[in-house]
């Protein structure tokens, strides 16, 4: 028995990857690969694969597919490998796809007319990387290889996206008529959301510690923040527009602050009450389940409250509040989009001008961003928390 | 010297502690025994202030503990548990530093320290030290907790059924580790156990416990030889009280001494001055034999000890 479990371990035969690849064949055969509009606002024409980029486009997409079916066919560590690298340029250059259906669809002499993204560009791209992760996982690649691999994936995007052969595509045609909104915008998201998850951070830890010294805070505090979190968002943002509006006129001052019933200052508060209750309610866990053995070991050995505190039960729940603040922290980018809605800015922004519009580039425009806001700080907290875990 | 003077705790209307005097003598090793619940760790943990005495007096070298700050207390008090309490996050050579760090130490003076007891507990300097405790097996973190509760050079050790939850055969051997290191050290210490052997092999001093109140406190060969109740007697068992008293006493007692050591012979088996008398009548049983040598440590033959001996002096 433990003969076996000590041979090095290989590969596993598994389906995954082909069935995936086999129905990213079935998208790009059945989807449209892109869209060309007349305008912005009229929904225009789709294009399937070979219609957008000829024999060559689909050769090269099909060819990709078969190869890596083929070579997930046996789960050989060297195979993988070559899957693995495979998938990568693929994802990184999926773009050029679209530029190659801009240069053959689009008519020369418009230029309102451009290029959308369609259903069947983004499922390959999505089942590409589903492929790829499936093979890392496979390969058991460590933590900083995946996400070099993320990050290069997103440099071959960025450098396609800044080639000349792809401004005709809605999505950067509506960023190169906003690039200073949409900065000002990605400033304002971060701040507001890291702001509010900062703020909260301090003052959750701060009830956190109130609860464990004196249990009989635990029920009404955890009380009021689980109440907070109840209230639709977007109920919360309107109730205090009020209250902060009859502040400012009462002092004027605070108006040169920008402290008003809409704009920033009610969205940081709103984002705060919301992120509070994961917050208290992980750090506060977190301390309390140090084991008492441990804490009475400590002040055994002569350590004072103090230095329990700070030496020992710290350490011990880092991990829980730092998990507690990566929650936190998605939770914020995600509700910021929502707080456009009272005036606070950020991609929030983009997201209802779209909307108000019909024009879905510009959503995209602040969703994307967005979203990957979101992944970006899930994958700096995660690898925060496997380090401290690990230790 | 520790003194218990009138020591009473209790938890609401329940009695842990129940009007208790003990005197624990410098350099001594007390053992608190008793059944489970009958206020053993309460009545450590009174001793470094762990929990706060209801009424009476406890005093450490003729000073009111509770005149002195706590955590100035404590330091001067080695304390290891059943459950070891080391901290989870940091290695072993950190875990067993922790007091000499408090105590601000130059950091090579601890690391020499630690270095030190490490091999003192049959640890390995270079490959336990950066270790962390999950990665240890029971024994070996006890190891640890016994190293960590030396650390600062206490005057006093407290243990709390610090090899209760070990395999016989380990505990066994920690308990041999625990009379050599008592030996070189002389600490004087409280014991915590519920294993009347334990106390048997490791005590100058028994305290018998029960319901919160100490029944008998005597040496352990009083302790068998005159058991002040039933409830004293139950305990120690009735069936092998000669064998426990024969476990008390070494073969060096009682054995007959030449006048000057002999060569020994090759392979020729025999004692060791060390040896319980236990442990001779049982080889002697075991052999068939009525007569055995006895070596000494050096490995020459001192002398001699007969069945006769054991049966009539032995117990
Ligand atoms: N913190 C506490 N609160 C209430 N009762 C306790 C507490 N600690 C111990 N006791 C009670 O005091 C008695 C003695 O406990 P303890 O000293 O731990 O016993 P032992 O160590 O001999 O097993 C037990 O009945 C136990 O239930
Ligand atoms: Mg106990």
């Amino acid at each position: 028995m433990p003969l076996i479990t000590t041979l090095p371990n290989p590969v596993k035969s598994n389906r995954v990857v082909q069935a995936l690849a086999l129905a990213a064949l079935g998208c790009v055969w059945l989807l449209d690969l892109g869209v060309v509009q007349p305008n912005r606002i009229v929904s225009g024409t789709g294009y399937g694969l070979y219609a957008s980029t000829g024999w060559l486009g689909t050769g090269a997409v099909i060819s990709l597919l078969v190869v890596v079916f083929v070579l997930a066919t046996r789960p050989a560590q060297k195979r993988f490998q070559v899957v693995a690298v495979v998938l990568t340029v693929a994802l990184m250059t999926l773009p050029l796809l679209l530029e190659v259906l801009a240069r053959r669809q689009l008519p020369e002499d418009s230029g309102y007319a451009r290029i959308g993204v369609g259903a069947g560009f983004w499922s390959l791209a999505f089942l590409l990387a589903l492929m790829l992760l499936e093979t890392l996982g496979q390969l058991k690649a460590s933590r900083r290889f995946q996400l070099s691999t993320v990050l290069l994936i997103v440099a071959g995007w960025w450098l396609c996206a800044s080639r000349e052969g792809l401004s005709s595509l809605a999505l950067i045609r509506e960023y190169s008529n906003r690039s200073d909104q949409f900065f000002q915008a990605l400033t304002v998201h971060l701040s507001l959301s890291l702001g509010a998850v900062a703020i909260s951070a301090m003052l959750a830890f701060a009830l956190a510690v109130a609860m464990v010294k004196r249990e009989r805070m635990r029920r009404p505090l955890l009380g009021l923040v689980s109440f907070m979190q109840t209230i639709p968002s977007l109920a919360l943002f309107g109730l205090l527009i009020a209250p902060l509006g009859a502040l400012s006129d009462a002092f004027p001052f605070l108006q040169t602050l920008g402290i008003r019933g809409i704009g920033w200052a009610p969205a940081l508060l709103a984002l705060i009450a919301y992120s509070l209750l994961p917050m208290v309610r992980n750090t506060y866990v977190a301390l309390m389940e140090v084991p008492e053995s441990v804490v009475d070991a400590g002040r055994g050995m002569g350590m004072n409250e103090r230095q329990i505190f700070r030496q020992v039960k710290l350490p011990l729940a880092l991990p829980v509040i730092i998990e507690g603040v990566r929650i936190t922290t998605i939770q914020a980018i995600g509700l910021t989009a929502v707080a456009a809605l009272i005036g606070a800015g950020g991609f929030g922004t983009f997201i209802f001008q779209g909307l108000g519009q019909a024009a879905m580039d510009l959503v995209l425009l602040g969703a994307l961003p967005t979203v990957f806001l979101a992944l970006a700080a899930d994958a700096i907290l995660s690898a925060l928390k496997f380090q401290e875990t690990s230790k | 010297m520790i003194e218990l003077k009138s020591v009473t705790r209790r938890f609401g209307d329940a009695v842990a502690v129940d009007d208790i005097d003990l005197t624990v003598e410098t350099g001594e090793v007390c053992v608190l025994v008793g059944s489970s619940g009958c206020g053993k760790s309460t009545t450590l943990r009174m001793i470094n202030r762990l929990l706060p005495r209801t009424s009476g007096e406890i005093l450490v070298d003729g000073e009111d503990i509770n005149k002195a700050d706590p955590e100035a207390l404590r330091l001067n008090m080695g304390y290891a548990i059943q459950s070891t309490g080391l901290f989870p996050h940091w290695t072993v050579a950190r875990n067993i530093g922790v007091v000499p760090d408090l105590l601000k130490w130059p950091a090579g003076k601890r690391d020499e320290r630690v270095d030190e007891l490490l091999i003192l507990l049959g640890l390995d300097p270079e490959t336990d030290a950066i270790k962390y405790p999950h990665q240890l097996s029971g024994g070996q973190a006890q190891r640890v907790g016994v190293a960590r509760a030396l650390a600062g050079d206490p005057n006093i050790l407290l243990m709390d059924e610090p090899f209760g939850a070990l395999d016989a055969i380990t505990r066994e051997n920690l308990q041999q580790e625990m009379l050599r290191i008592q030996r070189q050290l002389n600490k004087t210490t409280v014991f915590v156990t519920h294993d009347i052997d334990e106390a048997l092999k490791l005590a100058t001093r028994i305290a018998v416990m029960d319901k919160g109140k100490i029944i008998q406190h005597d040496t352990p060969e009083e302790i068998l030889r005159r058991p002040a109740s039933a409830f004293v007697e139950n305990l120690i068992g009735k069936g092998d009280r000669g064998l426990k008293l024969l476990a008390l006493r070494s073969v060096g007692e009682l054995m007959e001494r030449y006048p000057q050591p002999r060569k020994r012979e090759p392979n020729a088996d025999g004692l060791k001055e060390a040896d319980s008398l236990r442990f001779a009548l049982s080889v002697m049983v075991w052999k068939n034999a009525s007569r055995l040598p006895v070596n000494s440590e050096a490995g020459e033959e001192v002398g001699t000890v007969t069945r006769e001996q054991l049966l009539q002096g032995g117990a």
